[in-house]
């Protein structure tokens, strides 16, 4: 049989947020996340930590990489490890014109003897100067733990005013 | 004068109690539910803050340099018309690189 998609969890943000968790990995399946027209109420930076029993890991054993592409300037690399999250995008956006639109797939997460690693594509515009990006890369915690979801949140403490976020699995 | 990291947790402790004292307040979206956010999420705001802060204004400088440095290709195209017309530009576009994003002293 081929495999799925199974809806595992879904936030929806019409009103200000500070942040956005998606929870309920619980089995060692790969899972996706797609987040789509998502933007603040000031311009600012989308960042995210993985979860441990629903709470947000906050310790500084993030480790990631990423390609960052833009229409108006030169593309660049960035990485750097024992971070205290990871980061997904250039400064964006406060409409649905600068929104952020981002897959990201979740491995190892239920393994308890093992990081967990997430990779992720994310095209994005934003606000100040119209520019368009596409960040492609990926990140892990290095940390052997059972992990059981995302949290997002933002840099400078502004709010989602918008956005929708699923968690899914990919059944095999 | 560039700040210290005590002055940018007082700043955003600041910034951040106000917010959450107004009418707007501060929330989480947990379980696809809007929850006013507790005590331990303002402290992790605090700090997350702070330290954007921090980072921005010490290494913000290096993306806005990469940002705005013209690409490899150009900067090349710029330095073979200055060999050929004896022109300091691609000199002249590094030079207003640096110094419209200046390193904090």
């Amino acid at each position: 049989m081929a495999g799925s998609l199974i809806q595992v969890d879904t936030e929806t943000v019409t009103s200000n947020v500070s942040s956005v968790s998606l929870t309920g990995v619980s089995t060692n399946d790969v899972y996706m996340i797609a987040c789509s027209n998502i933007f603040f109420d000031s311009n600012d930076d989308m960042k995210i930590r993985f979860t441990v029993s629903g709470s947000a890991d906050t310790s500084s054993n993030y480790d990631y990489a990423h390609r960052a592409m833009y229409n108006n300037a030169t593309m660049g690399s960035t990485g750097a490890e024992n971070q205290s999250s990871l980061d997904t995008n250039q400064s964006t956006g406060t409409s649905g014109t600068n929104s952020i639109n981002l897959i990201m797939y979740l491995f190892n997460f239920n393994n308890s003897s093992e990081y967990s690693f997430v990779t992720y594509n994310n095209v994005h515009r934003a606000s100040s100067n119209t520019r368009t990006g596409f960040f492609a890369g990926g990140g892990l915690l290095t940390e052997a733990q059972t992990t059981d979801g995302v949290h997002f949140f933002l840099g400078s403490g502004n709010n989602f005013a918008n956005g929708t976020f699923t968690l899914y699995k990919i059944q095999s | 004068m560039a700040k210290t990291l005590e002055q940018f947790t007082t700043e955003c402790t600041s910034e951040l109690q106000a917010k959450r004292d107004s009418s707007d307040g501060i929330y989480k979206n947990v379980n696809n539910e809007r929850l006013a956010i507790n005590d331990s999420d303002f402290a992790q705001m605090v700090i997350d803050c702070a330290n954007n802060k921090l980072d921005v204004q010490d290494n913000g400088y290096i993306k806005a340099r990469q940002l705005a440095y013209a690409s490899v290709q150009d900067q090349l195209d710029l330095q073979y018309w200055d060999s050929v017309n004896e022109t300091t530009t691609w000199a002249d576009h590094i030079a207003k690189v640096k110094s419209d994003n200046p390193k904090p002293s």
